[in-house]
Formats: structure tokens, sequence, C-alpha cells
């Protein structure tokens, strides 16, 4: 692949792709008499340029869709998965001063927050891994062996928005790609009647930041993330206006058409054939995206599995969801729940209110990694799970306890498309604060996610302003002990 | 590349390889250098201080020691780095393919024999094109001296295409050329009288006359404005998370006003840079400087202010280099520039520039960064009225009241006196003739406060004057008292502060005259400074990619080293001098023209754009340069170009007669689908504005950074995020979602309907037409009347014929053609 788009491959590529899936669009009307008055232009009609058309890998992928389930807010590793005795032991204790030497934090002003403070929750070894989740997680505790978890992963950026465009575009700046619009960018969508890469919520409110965390930056606006709505239409204006038929909205779409093949053959403008592509495929997602979260069909064993109930909006409904969509061949899935950010005050605190947010996800993100197993998805779709950072082994402790942001290290966990089944990367030191081996730092899992899908992180560029960028900036290495 | 390899290729096979024949330096060694070192090792970077342009330089070599030693291959420097067997230094070239075994044995032969090279050979000082001031060029005679309607410009393109024997095409008609002069000047299509006026006017001028008439109209401040706001990174929040609204319209309404008066391009510049430095700066000055206020500001907890107030310096930085320089300035941040020769800490001389203001990166100094603009208020005239009205009642009241309160006055002790509050003691001091309202008003209130008739009168007074608008603001420029200090930060880490530095340009630019106080103001006057090589390129460049779709240089922000060189490199610096220094020679015909125009005239630039020959070309795709030209480099046609965001929403308003054409103002909100607020962070509200303001100009929905409009950012707006020099043009499905059934442009087509059936024809196929031309300026051709016909007709069975004529409405309103200029 090219670092650019080649034109000749992107013309290549559009025009197998309007022979095999588009002959849906011009099929019904007369290309022959197209092919009568201008030979020349009617057969560049063909190259209809469809930016989402199916792309070769650099090599053979070992993953063909991702799943990213965004933890926002940052979850507390302390909580759930990093199991630290001599946390708990010395809890109360002020933090030895050698570990926050000339580190940041934030909120950096306020007095709390030096004194360590060991977790409260009961920690059992599962699987053959032996991999330790706390008991809020009974059901992600069943998918330790599918799955790799990273718990040294480091980033730069302590505060919410900032990290989470890091995490996301590998830059605490605005402006950048996203890791999904990256990957359609390079790969394409195998769906022709969804879009390619899909953002879906859940929790109490927005992940900050908002929509510039699934933003295309510079990249063209096809590769930005399209949010999957929880209520009204699935899909932004996806509904036909009022009182417009379906019957309607074709004669529309048909007279449109028909009109714009005419200015196509006047001006030999190819834009004109991508906007007819455009229409064609707006009119299926009318109709696939409405099928998409219509739930009717999945067993009732399915919907137990997730937890969903079918017409409430939820995180579990979301994971279904995105089970759905790769099916359908999106390339990109991003889940976002809200709200992870434990702080100790109200809403915030690691008593209930986390209790409650683990059981929201829980069942749920399990059920995804078991169904997709189930349904022989597994293999081709790599299962993300993580936040923008994680929580210091300090306390933030209040009237009830809680943890302010931490960037040193955290967990993550990958399971399915190519990663090690029952995997334990990295260790921390004994208070949970540093990795003690393997730091896998964040543009380093980003180069791992492109390897896994077959693209080189080095070589998928784009220029902008003078300068070829990519997802992991000049950084990057392959975390070898990931791969299967 | 392929082209290059094999040229390469080409190039070895003649080298000797005989024993016998030492390599020679000019012939053999130097092509080699100069393809794979130069680049690190030459004259604009030398690596490790490392220089190998020069034998001599080669010779005296860097911080590793001389890159050979006579004889001694292996002991030299140059054969262990491309042999990768220097232990400390990488394999070079670095990070690079390695040199081929040939090319290192022909290396390696050369400096055994002894490494003969010319002694004399002095250094490249080759620089780079951009960084060279202009120079006016002559303007090429033409062969062809029959050509029609042909002006400076012309010739440049014609004489190109004559070299490449290519005949550019025939000028578009009529119809085509006023919906594109409209669309481009003004961001707004044609009336049809408009249409007719132009079509039938047989004046020689008519042309000229046209494009006069479009540059004087207040919308093309708008049009030229958005322009230009896309580069200053204007929106309406703070971004970042919390993305809280921000007054900053009136910067806007400056930047539209500026440019329909022509204010000159430079004084612009100095205005928007540096306006609140200048001597008796007027208000419109201070407003200018909005420019850059256009930074985020975040407002998350918990953050290091500094570190924000860091950034938005930097975007400062960045964004002067990309607006007026093309310059990728912000590579040096972290490094010395890979390519270009601007230096770290020319960077950091350049960020001291903007590190003086008083803005924090938290947005608490807000109320010194923002300036009121006097006898001007958010609110509506009425409740100025009723306040008024209220205060008069008040006081009529009051006035009956006035003996009552002198008696109560004059019983009052010393010690009573005493326990009033100041304000109420000052106004008792006073006769109560002499007393204003609101002193009359504290009296009273002391001596009687529970009387209903005056609680009633001063309740509802004190309601109208929480409720009075508030007075307009706007973000400005303004410096410390004591100007901060200014360091280097190690890779660009703002925890790293390295060597202090004092305000400074890039070296390898025009000079630099003021003294080491510089200011502002100081860096406005060099940017704009007449031997500065960049910015009248840089500007004319991106007047021109509006017209064209693509710049005379296509990277148009980066006229460095790493961009494309201009496709008409003469053309280019021709109309760099040609605004900065408008010549008095008038060549076109019209009289309308006659009068010489001023230094740095945006408007004299664009009237020599549209009326080229070479603009006014018709666009259609021409199958013969297919494979000679197929990117339309050479301009042997126009290019058909899709609207911009805002401008495909002002297409619908104004074929619909919705549009509302008030100029300026707030920001305003028309509907948009539900729940796109809820992206964000924070759920910010989205009342969608009634009446009048529903219906404004896409250029004035607010913009919000974290949730914009779905229907802007869906046609590619620009973000706001950081300066927009470009933007993209991509076509996707979510528009035809956005075009078919966004409930704004469904409410277009329903208006289109009505239109029809109310001002149009009363027969279907002249309704048609009639509609036609309404989105496309132009009649439908047989063939397309009778598809809306058909449309039409199936459209009527069971509906009524609005609903039918809503049907033809929306197909037209969703052309591909509608939404583009031709």
């Amino acid at each position: 692949m090219n670092s650019h788009h080649d034109s000749a491959a992107l013309h290549h590529a559009t025009r197998r792709h309007f022979f095999s899936r588009c002959a849906l669009g011009l099929g019904s009307i007369a290309l022959g008499s197209l092919l009568n008055g201008r030979r020349a232009m009617a057969a560049d009609a063909a190259h209809l340029a469809n930016p989402m058309a199916p792309k070769q890998p650099m090599f053979t992928p070992r993953a063909k869709n991702v799943i990213y389930l965004f933890m926002a807010g940052g979850p507390s590793q302390l909580e759930l998965f990093d199991y630290k005795p001599k946390l708990v032991e010395l809890n109360g204790q002020p933090i030895p001063q050698s570990y926050i030497e000339g580190k940041r934090f934030a909120f950096m002003g306020s007095s709390h927050g030096t004194k360590l403070f060991g977790t409260r929750r009961e920690f059992k070894q599962h699987g053959q891994s032996g991999m330790w989740v706390s008991n809020l997680f009974p059901h992600t505790a069943t998918i330790v062996d599918d799955a790799t978890f990273v718990k040294s992963c480091a980033a730069n950026l302590f505060n919410h928005a900032p990290a989470k465009l890091f995490m996301n575009t590998g830059s605490g700046q605005f402006g950048r790609p996203s890791m999904g619009s990256w990957v359609t960018y390079g790969l394409g969508s195998e769906s022709q009647n969804l879009p390619g890469f899909v953002v879906l919520q859940s929790g109490p409110r927005g992940p900050r930041g908002g929509a510039v965390n699934w933003a295309s930056g510079f990249l063209p606006t096809s590769y930005q993330g399209v949010p999957l709505r929880g209520s009204g239409d699935p899909i932004l204006n996806i509904s036909s206006p009022k009182g417009v038929t379906a019957q309607r909205q074709r004669d529309c779409i048909d007279a449109v058409r028909d009109l714009n093949l005419k200015r196509l053959v006047e001006t030999g403008d190819q834009e004109i054939s991508t906007r007819i592509s455009a229409y064609e495929m707006a009119y299926r997602m009318q109709s696939s995206a409405p099928e998409l979260i219509d739930l009717s069909g999945e067993s009732a064993a399915t919907l137990k599995l997730y937890g969903v109930d079918k017409d409430k909006p939820s995180f579990a409904r979301n994971c279904l969801l995105a089970r759905r969509l790769v099916e359908r061949g999106s390339r990109f899935v991003q889940l976002y729940h809200t709200n992870w950010d434990s702080h100790g005050g109200p809403g915030e605190n690691l008593e209930g209110d986390f209790e409650k947010v683990c059981r929201e996800v829980d069942q749920g993100q399990a059920a995804l990694v078991h169904d997709l197993k189930a349904r022989g998805l597994l293999d081709d779709t790599l299962v993300i799970w993580g936040g923008e950072f994680g929580r210091t082994p300090m306390g933030e402790n209040r009237d009830t306890t809680g943890r302010n942001h931490h960037i040193d290290a955290f967990t993550m966990w990958f399971a399915g498309g190519g990663v090690k089944r029952g995997a334990i990367v990295g260790e921390t030191d004994e208070l949970g604060f540093n990795p003690a081996s393997d730091r896998c730092h964040v543009h380093d899992i980003h180069a791992t996610i492109l390897h896994l899908l077959g693209i080189e992180h080095e070589k998928l560029t784009f220029k902008f302003q003078g300068r070829d960028f990519r997802l992991t900036d000049v950084h990057g290495e392959l975390i070898h002990k990931m791969l299967a | 590349m392929k082209l290059a390899l094999l040229t390469l290729a080409g190039f070895l096979a003649f080298i000797p390889f005989g024993k016998g024949a030492a390599p020679d330096y000019v012939r053999d060694i130097k092509p080699l250098l100069a393809e794979h070192c130069y680049r690190c090792h030459g004259v604009s970077q030398q690596k490790s201080g490392m220089r190998l342009d020069t034998p001599a330089a080669a010779l005296k070599g860097g911080e590793h020691g001389a890159a050979f030693k006579p004889g001694k291959s292996a002991e030299s420097l140059l054969v262990q780095a491309i042999t990768g067997a220097h232990d400390k230094l990488s394999r070079m070239p670095y990070k690079k393919p390695p040199l081929s075994a040939a090319q290192i044995a022909l290396v390696t032969r050369w400096i055994d024999a002894g490494a003969i090279a010319p002694t004399n050979e002095a250094p490249e000082k080759n620089i780079h094109w951009a960084f060279v001031a202009t120079t006016r060029p002559a303007v090429p005679q033409l062969v062809n001296r029959k050509a029609k309607n042909v002006n400076q410009i012309d010739s440049f393109i014609l004489t190109r295409l004559t070299k490449e024997n290519i005949k550019p095409s025939s000028e578009a008609d009529r119809i085509t050329l006023i919906r594109r002069l409209s669309l481009d000047l003004t961001g707004l299509p044609p009336s049809l009288a408009e249409v007719d006026a132009f079509v039938k006017d047989r004046d020689a001028d008519a042309y000229e006359t046209l494009v006069n008439r479009l540059l004087a109209s207040p919308h093309y401040g708008e049009r030229w404005g958005r322009w230009w706001l896309d580069a200053a990174r204007y929106a309406d929040s703070n971004g970042y998370s919390v993305d809280a609204p921000r007054s900053i319209w009136k910067y806007r309404d400056w930047v539209i006003n500026a440019l329909n008066a022509d204010l000159p391009f430079d004084q612009f510049t100095i205005e928007q840079l540096a306006g609140d430095l200048l001597p008796d700066a007027t208000m419109s000055q201070k407003i200018a400087t909005g420019f850059h206020r256009n930074t985020q500001i975040n407002q998350e907890g918990g953050i290091d202010p500094e570190q924000f107030r860091i950034e938005s310096v930097m975007d400062r930085v960045n964004t002067t280099a990309t607006a007026w320089l093309g310059a990728t300035l912000a590579c040096a941040q972290c490094h010395d520039h890979k390519f270009d020769p601007f230096t770290q800490r020319e960077y950091y001389q350049f960020y001291a520039f903007f590190n003086s203001t008083i803005d924090d990166g938290h947005g608490k100094s807000a109320p010194d960064g923002m300036l009121e603009i006097p006898g001007e208020s958010e609110g509506a005239a009425e409740s100025q009225k009723a306040l008024a009205e209220a205060e008069v009642d008040l006081e009529r009241y009051l006035n009956t009241k006035g003996s009552d309160v002198a008696k109560w006055e004059q019983s009052l002790t010393d010690e009573q006196k005493s326990a009033l509050k100041d304000e109420v003691r000052r106004a008792m001091a006073k006769p109560f003739a002499e007393r204003t309202t609101k002193q009359k008003r504290l009296a009273y209130a002391a001596f009687s406060k529970d009387d209903d008739n005056f609680k009633q009168r001063t309740d509802k007074l004190t309601k109208l004057e929480k409720g009075q608008p508030k007075p307009v603001t706007t973000l400005v420029m303004r410096e410390l008292s004591q100007p901060r200090d200014t360091h280097i930060f190690t890779k660009g880490d703002f925890t790293r502060p390295a060597a202090r530095v004092t305000p400074g340009v890039p070296a390898i630019l025009h000079s630099f005259s003021a003294d080491t106080n510089a200011n502002r103001l100081d860096l406005a006057r060099w940017i704009v400074a007449t031997n500065n090589p960049l910015t009248s390129r840089v500007i004319v460049n991106r007047v021109w990619q509006q017209y064209f779709g693509r710049g005379l240089v296509e990277t148009e922000n980066d006229f460095g080293t790493q961009g494309s060189p201009p496709s008409h490199p003469e053309l280019l610096d021709w109309l760099a001098c040609e605004l900065m220094n408008p010549s008095s020679f008038n060549f076109e015909r019209s009289t309308l023209n006659a009068q010489r125009s001023v230094p740095w005239s945006l408007k004299h630039l664009h009237r020599l754009i549209v009326t080229s020959a070479t603009y006014r070309q018709s666009s259609k795709a021409r199958p013969d340069l297919a494979i000679t030209d197929p990117n339309n480099k050479l301009l042997a046609r126009q290019n058909r170009l899709r609207l911009d965001a805002e401008i495909v929403r002002d297409v619908g308003l104004t074929a619909s007669g919705l549009m509302n054409e008030r100029i300026g103002g707030p920001s305003v909100f028309p509907p948009q689908p539900d729940g796109v607020m809820n992206l964000g962070q924070s759920r910010r509200e989205w009342k969608p504005s009634t009446g009048a303001d529903r219906y404004r100009r896409g250029m004035y929905t607010f913009f919000w950074r974290a949730t914009p409009n779905p229907a802007l950012m869906i046609f590619d707006s620009a973000d706001g995020f950081s300066s927009c020099t470009r933007r993209l043009r991509s076509n996707t499905p979510l528009q035809a979602l956005t075009l078919l059934n966004d409930e704004a442009f469904h409410e277009f087509a329903q208006a289109l309907a009505a239109r029809i059936l109310k001002e149009g024809p009363t027969k279907d196929a002249a309704r048609i037409d009639y509609a036609f031309r309404l989105c496309l300026s132009r009649t439908p051709t047989s063939a397309e009347r009778a598809r809306l016909i058909t449309l039409l007709k199936r459209e009527r069975a069971g509906s009524d014929e609005s609903t039918a004529w809503t049907a033809v409405s929306r197909v037209l309103l969703n052309l591909d053609e509608t939404i583009s200029r031709e």
C-alpha cells in the first residue's frame, strides 16, 4: 500500500467494487445508452471513487475488525486487575518520596492524595493464566483465558480530554485522526450498507471531548466515526422526513440519480459518479440501520447472555450491537461507557458508584467475547478494553474513597484477532505505581493494533501541513508478547 | 519514484567498474553524496556538524572527525558510516535503505586512490526558491495575439499551454459564468433577474460590470470573510472538553467589514496581529486582535493552566506561520526543522512575540482580555424601552413624595443618619430636586420601604435592570506590563525549560530590524514587509486556490523544501508583486477599472483573476487531456468544484426564498437534528432560532467546537481547532442523508414548492423550468424536463399539489450540480 492514496489503486479497487456490489446502483439504469454516446467517459463512470471500498492490508492480517470498549474516565486497575497485597499492607502510609519526585498529577494543588490506599476488594486468580480479577468482575473473570491482559500500560497526559485524545489519536492535540479513522482510511470497510467506523455510547454522560474522540482530523470526513444513537434515529438523518414514504424516497433518489448521470455525461466530472454511489449507500443505510438495531431476531439465550433489555439503551445492548455491526462488515466499532472517574466525591466514589459502573459493563463485555467466540468471529475480531489512564495507588479519600488519575501504569485487555489467549504482559512494582517490566506505551499499543490488522504503523501516513503524520507519531514498538 | 530509480540505474550503468580507472569525484562521487547525504549534511542542515557538499568541508569534518582519510578507506568515517561499521553511529543514510555494494565500492576506491577532488569548490548557496524575495517577472508576449479577453495571467498560462501544445478551453456560457462568479465572489447564486440581465447585456464590458457589482456587494465580505476565518480558526466556543460558549463574533464581523472596505492586506494583517499596540488604537483595531484569541481555552478541573497557556502561545506561532508564511515552523517546536532551515531556537524566538499577553490557560483572566463594546448590548430594543418606562414611572411617583421624604430626613438625628448606608447619606446631602432617580429611590427606600406603591414600582424596575441585556464583549489581545521570559523547551516539553531567548525571526528570511524589545507590532510589520518572500506569495496562492480548487503551489501550507514546487512560478511571483505593488498600466479594457489600485488590495487581485480568460473557461472535462494533464495543473480548463459547507446551505436558502440576508451580529441556531449536543461532555442547549434568524447564512450558525453543527461538518467546514488553509471536499453518504432528510433542508424543499406554486407560472413544464432555474440558474434540457415531469406525475398520485412539488423540489436541491459551481 502506498502512503497516500494511490489514485490508480483506488480506481482499481473501486472499479472492482462497482462491478461486484454497485450493480444495484447503476444496474437498473441504461448504462448501455451511456456507452453509446461517450464511451470513454462512461467507462470512467465505473470508477466509482468510494473511499470506503475495502482495501488490501500491507501483509496478512490477524484481525479484520476491531471492537474497542472505551472505559471513559479511567477505571481503577487497582480495584479490578492489578492486585497489590503490599499496598493493602501499607494502607494509610505516605507514598515514599522516591515514587513521586518530578511527577505531575491532575489537581496538583490539592492537599489530599499522598497516602497509599490499599484496595478493599477481594481478588482471586482465574483460568489457566492465573490472572487476578476482583469480585467486581465475576463475568469478566470467565474470559481471562481468551485474552491478554497488559498491566503495564503507560500514557502521557493526565487530564481527561487530552488523555482521551491521546489514547484515540496518539496526540493530545485536537485535529488529529482517531484510530478508527486511520484504520478505515487504510483498510476501507467490508460493509457497503453501514458505516465503516461506528461509535456507540452509554452511561450518564458523553465522554469528555465529545465528537473529537472519533473525528477524522485532517483525513477526509468519510473516515470519521458515525455515532449510532441510543434513541431517536440510530444515525443522524437516517429517517426520511415526515410524510415521505419509502416509495417516495426511492422515487426521489432515482430522479436524482438520473439527472446526476446526465450531468456526468455532460461534464465528465467523476465526482458526480461518487455522488451517485453515495446516494445509493445512503438509501441502503436507511434500511440497514433500522435492521441493525432491531434485536427481535436475536434468541432469548443471546439476550440473556448479554443481559440485554431489548428496548433499553445500555452498554450490554451496545455490545450486542457491536457484534451485529462486525457481522455486517463494519470495520471499527467503538463503545464508550461513562463514568469511571472515581475521585471519591459524590457519584464518583470507589464504593457503591464504582460497583454500579462495574455491574453496567461486566456481563456485556464478557458476553461479547463468549458470543464472538461461539460464532467463530473472535478469530477475526480484536476486542480492546481500557480507559484513557488508570488510577493512583494513593487514595483520594474524602467521606468516601477514590483515586486520582494515573498515567504511569494501568491495565488494558485485548481478546481475539491474533492476540495471545490467556496471557499476562507486564507487571507493576509492589505498589502498582510504575511498570516493573514490559512497559507498554500507548504508541506501542497503537503500533500493535495496526500490526494485527495487517498495517505497518510507520507506513500508514497522511501528509498534512508539510509533514507525514501517522497514528504513532514518531514512536511505537510492537508488543511482541501480545501476539499469538 | 519508479522513474527516479530507472534514471539512477541508467546512470550507474555508465560508471566504469574496471580496476584501473579511479572513480572521478565530480562524475561519480558527488552525485552519490548529493542524492543520499546532502539532505542532512548539506546547505540547509549539518547533522553532527558534518557537511559533505564540498570536499573541503568533508575533510574538515564534524563532531566525529573528518569524513575521510585519503588513501585509507577503512579508517574513513564516511565508509564506516555507509557500511554500518562504526561502533557509535547508525548506518547511514539514517533510516533509509543502504547504498548498494557497487556504490560503496566506488566510494572506497575513490578514497583509497587518494580521494582526489577539486579543492576550490564553493559551498552551495542554493536557497530554496520560496525564501528568496520576489522580483517581478516580465509578462510573456503571446504568440497568438488574437486570443480573446486575455490579461497578464493568461499570458503566463497560455504561454505554458502553447509550449505543451495544449489548447485552452472555450469560455463558459454566460449563465455558467454568472453563477460561477456570484458563488465565487459572494457565496450566493444569482437571482433570476440578474441572470437574465447579464445574458441580455450586449455591452462589451458586461462581464467587467458584473465583476464590479459583485465585488461591491456586502456579501463579498461574507464569502471571503469565511475564507479568512478558516485560517483564523474562528469558532463560538472555548473548545476542549468543557466547551463553554464565548463571544467573539465582533471579530468575525470585523473581518467581513474589513474585506468589504478592501482594507489593504498589510493593514489587515497589522491590525489583527497587533492592533492593540498601534498608537491610539481604535476600538476597531482592538477588535481585530481577536484573530489570536481564537485559541481554545481549557476549563477542565485539575489542569495545570500554564500548560494550556503555552499550548495557545504555540498555536499562535503555528497559526501565524501557516496563515501568512506558509511555513511549517511548528515542526521546529521539539527539534530543529528536519527539512527547512528553521532551528528550534528560532521557533522559540518567534514564540517570544506571543508569550506576554494577559490571557491564562484557564480562561480565568477573561475579564482583562475581554473588550466591552460601548453602546452595544446583546438584547433587544424593547427591553430597554420597558426599562426607561419603568424608570420614568418610578421617578414620577417619587416626585409626589418629595416633601414627605424631606420632612423625614430633617427629623433624623445624627446618630440615626450615621447608621444609614454611605450612598444614602450622599443622596440626602443633595436637595431633593437635584437628586438623580437612583438617589431619590435610595432615600425613599430608607424612609418607607414597605410602601406598596413604591415596592411594586421599584421591584419592577429592579427586575428589568437585572434582565438588562449584557454589553457586547469580544476577546482581544493585551500585553502584560512586564513581559514574560521565554525559554527554549527541550523536546517541546514545557516542563523542561532550557536557554532563554529574546524575540526574533528565522534568519533565512528577510532581516528584522527591530531591537531586542521587539513586540508583536514589529513582527506584524516584518510579516508584511515587501521584501518578505513568503507572505504575498502565500496569500495570492490561497486566493488562487479558491478559484481553481488548487493553488499554483499545491501545498498551500508548506512553501518549504518539502512542499510542491509551483506549477507556474513566474505567474505566482508576478501576482505576488502585483498584490504588493499594482501596476499603473491598466491591461483591462474596462474604463471602470481605470483608477490605479492601492497596494495590497485584495479586490484588485480578485478582479485580475476573475477577469482572466483562464478563469472564464468552461470546466468540462477534456478527454484529450486525460493522459497529458489529468489533474488539470496547466489549467486548460476550469475545475468544477463542490460548494463549501456554508454555501450548500445558502444555495438552499436562496432557491427556496427563505434567505434572511442580514449581515453580521451574534451567531444563530438554525434547526439541527435532536441529540447532537448530547455528544459533548457538557450537554449544551441548542434552541432553534425562530423567525428570521432561522434562515441566516451558513456562516452565522453558532459553531460549537466540541459538537459542531452536523450539516456543516459533514460538508467539510473548518473545525476551528487549528488554522485551516484548505478545505477537503469529501463526498459521502452522510452528505446525501443530510440533503435528503435533514429538517433544515427539508424545510427548504417545502418552501421552494410553495414558492413555485405561488410565484411560478401555471403550466407544469414552465413551473419545472422556473424551479430548475431557481436552483441551477439554467433551464433544463428537454430530457431533464421530461424526467422531472415523469416524477411529478408519479408523485401526484394520491397526494396534493404541494406534496408533489415538494418531491420535485427535493430532487432539485439534491442534485450534484446544485451544490457545485461549474
